[in-house]
């Protein structure tokens, strides 16, 4: 039951205010005509609903950060383009998942990505973590055999060697994202899949 | 001479609404008149007896009447004060704009003698001025001649008015012709459209007082007074209407073939056509930019009716009043690729759905598909470029699209019930009696599905639309042979046109806006013109043909009583004037032009801004009636009243301005005494002079407001600014003067901005 103290529309609001929400009031003018379900690839492949999303956002509903389908939109910015109010779901859905952070939860997801992480520790330079490796390689033929021959093909083309980010670059990068806070986020997401 | 002058000052008392917060003892006592006099209730007809007599016996040649606003009862002592000139009367509001905002007695009863000696210091600059009356042509243009048009001029005529119907098209009838079926909320059952037209389109061939001018367009335009010029572009027919019996041999021979429009490009028709069966005039056309002037049909026409050799013609036609009908066009679909219209031959637009159906359309009201087979099912998509922020689309709701597309349903459903209909809709809107339709059409086993298509797609022989049924929250993917549109009705091409040519203020939309939407709805920007039908915005032919009918009983209303204008307008020197232009260049009003080697100014549109006074550098502009002299002595007959240490900001707003500050009194909200408010014709009227004077003569502070929607309102505010900057230089503070929006109903932020000024200035002062 609602109750008459309860102001479900705080949770719509906050999200207006995130920075990363560009389409201004675009949230409150939804009127859930689906549109963006009707052509987002997510939906079509997976439980998430990105006009779900928003009606639970406007519900004040704010168990959606706990909700596992926010995680499954990729922003491909369809739903961004086709929505006849403007708005966007896909901002509303990064915002989401910032709040869901903060709040320490789907680290689990997070931790998919780590390797993104660590290439920049290491290399500087933002590489496909090679926990998607499998899965590109049954998805895109041939991609596999291009990475595996890539310096014989960048010979063949007579290119040199990939610029690659120098020692001093690398310690610089590594002590930004310490000294941001960077290091410590991942240690904490790191820790907590044990 | 001017101060020999015997001013009459009336108060008053308004039921106490007045005397019981001011002492009208004391403000008799501080006044140096000729005559004061006093009543409880001026506006009754006693009150008009005391100020006549008054006039008569002490020979008064000027009267200040001390009691409401001018906005209520200007017009009733206008009246009162004859047999004086009425524009040798003005009003001191010491009601909406003293007692009503004031409670410190003293304070208020102090304010009621500045405003009344302001009035006083004014009117003895007034001179007689007469207003200006303007009996315009009776004769009306309607520009369109669709259903709104037809009506509109068929009014017109029965109540003995002449006019010209200008259709652009070869025959009248406009969209209603085409649609085929046409409904009632009531009755349940759709009715042939045509049957309906063609009644009211035999009576207005048939009426004496129209003139009917197809393949007519206007080309130009121009006012002068009440009377618009305006000139016709008749484009040639190529067969003669007087001689071509309508028997279609010269089709028949004629070997072009080329889509036909009328049909929405679904057959084809010859470079010689009828554009439907029943139009009117009677009489083929040949499409020159099809024919080969091969001759065929003219070998062929009996009647020696054919024309090749024609040329267009060019027609000046003079009136009092134009009622503007143009009309809509649909949403072009070009926008929305992902729905295939352009690809595929069976998806198709709601228009095209009812010519599918009419009885006189391609199929003869067979529902076929491309290859000829019935189709089983259709899926209707709506909001196709309606409610739809996206680029190249309206956010509007097209108003009709719902019920056109339960209309068309249920066409389908009679005659082919194994035909599954699916309407996606987001909302179905179905105003007032509608409803009724709507119930009918689900009970026809129309099924409905909640949620907008994004795409439509080929998959084998038939399509696949994707959309999500937002009820159950599931995406869905429907099979269909046969998707139709609902598309969106935008302005049409003639409309935009029409607005520019005439001037006609329009929407951000493009249709033609009224002047006012809620209490003129059918009323333009301009006195005059008037809109009916879809040029005015989506509506359907029941609404189309009331507002037809409303805009002629406007017309009738101007036709009969004429116009009566202030007088308060421009007034050019003719020998002065070496007609340079610069004065049309800068009327904002598009109130002047040259003509017959003389400025004309347009008393309708003229507001007395003077404007075009600053660009005339031989000075050859007046505005009448005296309105610099007149702002210069209220001011100082504000300013000569004010008492030691008193703070005094002078408050300078229009017509708009000042409804909105009456409204503080009406609310009985409050603002500081300070606060002397003087309407003035124009704020831009208020000039730079007007400002240095107040300044150099004890005001602490000066308030401009503009409502934003004025055409000076920019200017305005940069003349202002400009103010501010040489008062700056001259070394006053600038900040003492404010330039501010004002808005009629938002009396109580104008409150504010008072108060906040006010207390802005003391700052000023305690600094100082």
């Amino acid at each position: 039951m609602q109750k008459i103290t309860d102001s479900p529309i705080d949770f719509a609001e906050h999200i207006i205010e995130d920075v990363k929400n560009s389409k201004e009031e675009g949230v409150l003018k939804c009127v859930q005509c689906g549109m963006c379900t009707s052509t987002c690839p997510a939906a079509q492949h997976s439980d998430y609903n990105p006009r779900d999303i928003i009606e639970r956002v406007l519900d004040g509903d704010i168990s959606i950060l706990e909700d596992d389908s926010i995680w499954n939109c990729f922003y491909c910015y369809t739903c961004h383009s086709v929505c006849p109010v403007g708005n966007s779901v896909c901002e509303v859905n990064q915002i989401l998942k910032q709040f869901a952070i903060e709040n320490e939860m789907g680290y689990d997801k997070l931790y998919e990505y780590m390797g993104f992480a660590d290439s920049y520790f290491t290399a500087a330079i933002g590489a496909i973590p090679e926990i998607f490796f499998k899965d590109i390689k049954r998805d895109v033929p041939g991609w596999w055999e291009f990475r595996l021959h890539l310096d014989e093909i960048r010979d063949e083309l007579d290119l040199d060697p990939p610029l690659m980010p120098s020692k001093e670059v690398i310690d610089e990068v590594s002590k930004i994202l310490t000294i941001t806070g960077f290091k410590d986020k991942i240690e904490k997401i790191r820790a907590t899949q044990g | 001479m001017k101060d020999d002058l015997k001013v009459g000052v009336f108060l008053c008392e308004c039921g106490g609404n007045i005397s019981d917060t001011i002492d009208l003892e004391k403000v008799k006592e501080s006044l140096d008149v000729e005559f004061i006099g006093q009543f409880v209730n001026l506006c009754s007809l006693n009150g008009r007896k005391l100020i006549r007599d008054a006039i008569f016996d002490h020979g008064l040649d000027r009267i200040v009447i001390a009691a409401c606003s001018p906005i209520s009862h200007e017009k009733t002592f206008q009246d009162y004060i004859k047999p004086l000139n009425p524009y040798l009367m003005d009003m001191a509001n010491i009601r909406e704009q003293c007692s009503w905002v004031h409670s410190d007695k003293d304070r208020a009863t102090h304010k009621a003698i500045t405003l009344i000696n302001a009035s006083i210091e004014k009117i003895k600059q007034s001179d007689a001025v007469d207003p200006i009356y303007c009996q315009t042509p009776k004769e009306v243009a309607v520009i369109g001649g669709g259903i709104a048009g037809m009506n509109a001029a068929l009014s017109l005529a029965k109540q003995g008015t002449k006019v010209t119907l200008i259709e652009q098209s070869p025959s009248i009838g406009g969209q209603m012709a085409k649609i085929g079926k046409v409904f009632s909320p009531v009755k349940i059952a759709e009715e042939c459209g045509m049957c309906l037209l063609n009644p009211i389109l035999n009576e207005l061939v048939w009426n004496e007082n129209i003139e009917v001018l197809t393949n007519t367009k206007v080309i130009e335009a121009e006012r002068r007074g009440g009377t618009y010029n305006l000139i016709l572009e008749k484009s040639p027919r190529y067969v003669d209407v007087e001689k071509c019996i309508g028997c279609g041999k010269c089709a028949e021979v004629c070997e072009i073939e080329v889509p036909d429009d009328w049909n929405d490009n679904l057959s084809m028709r010859k470079a010689i056509y009828r554009p439907f069966g029943q139009s009117y005039p009677e009489a083929y056309v040949i499409d020159m930019d099809n024919c080969s002037k091969c001759g065929d049909c003219f070998r062929q026409c009996n009647m020696k009716a054919i024309r090749l050799k024609s040329k267009s013609e060019r027609i000046p036609l003079q009136v009092g009043s134009i009622i503007v009908a143009t009309g809509h066009q649909l949403f072009d679909m070009d926008k929305r690729p992902e729905y295939g219209y352009n690809r595929y031959d069976d998806v198709i637009t709601q228009s095209e759905l009812g010519r599918i159906t009419g009885v006189n359309g391609p199929t003869k009201g067979k529902l076929l598909k491309a290859n000829g087979e019935v189709p089983k099912r259709v899926v209707m998509i709506q909001c196709v470029g309606s409610r739809d922020e996206k680029p190249d689309g309206h956010r509007y709701c097209s108003k009709i699209c719902c019920t056109v597309a339960l209309k068309n349903a249920n066409i389908i459903k009679h005659k082919y019930p194994d035909t599954d209909v699916l309407i996606c809709y987001t909302d179905i809107r179905t105003p007032g009696m509608f409803e009724k339709y709507y119930k009918h059409t689900q009970e026809n086993e129309v099924r409905f599905l909640r949620g907008r298509p994004g795409e439509v797609v080929k998959k084998g022989d038939n399509f696949i639309v994707r959309t999500e049924d937002t009820i159950k929250g599931e995406f869905v993917e429907i099979e269909a042979d046969m998707v139709v549109l609902s598309t969106a009705m935008e302005p049409s091409q003639g409309t935009k046109e029409i607005a520019e040519i005439l001037n006609v203020g329009t929407t951000e939309d493009g249709f033609i806006k009224e002047s006012h939407p809620k209490i003129k709805p059918v009323a333009t920007d301009v006195q005059g013109i008037f809109v009916c039908g879809t040029a005015h915005d989506p509506k359907d032919i029941t609404d189309s043909i009331m507002q037809g009918i409303a805009a002629a009983s406007k017309v009738s209303e101007y036709n009969y009583g004429g116009v009566e204008i202030e007088p308060f307008i421009a007034e050019i020197d003719r020998e002065k004037c070496i007609l340079c232009g610069e004065c049309v260049k800068r009327c904002n009003y598009k109130s002047m032009n040259i003509q017959d080697d003389e400025v004309y100014i347009n008393p309708m549109s003229c507001n007395g801004c003077g404007k075009c006074l600053i660009g005339c550098n031989q000075r050859a502009i007046t505005i009448n009636g005296n309105i610099d002299e007149k702002i210069t002595s209220t001011i100082k007959g504000v300013l000569s009243k004010k008492r030691e240490g008193q703070r005094m900001i002078l408050v300078f707003l229009d017509n708009i301005g000042y409804t909105a500050a009456d409204n503080i009194g009406v609310n009985r909200l409050s603002y500081p005494d300070s606060i002397h408010i003087i309407k003035v014709i124009s704020v831009n009227r208020v000039r730079p002079r007007h400002i240095q004077y107040a300044l150099e003569n004890g005001a602490d502070g000066l308030f401009i407001g503009e409502f934003p929607g004025d055409l000076m309102y920019g200017e305005v505010e940069r003349k202002i600014q400009n103010v501010k900057d040489r008062i700056a230089e001259l070394g006053e503070n600038p900040e003492r003067i404010t330039f501010s929006k004002v808005y009629i109903p938002y009396y109580s932020g104008l409150a504010r901005k008072f108060i906040e000024f006010d207390k802005k200035i003391a700052e000023l002062d305690e600094a100082k």
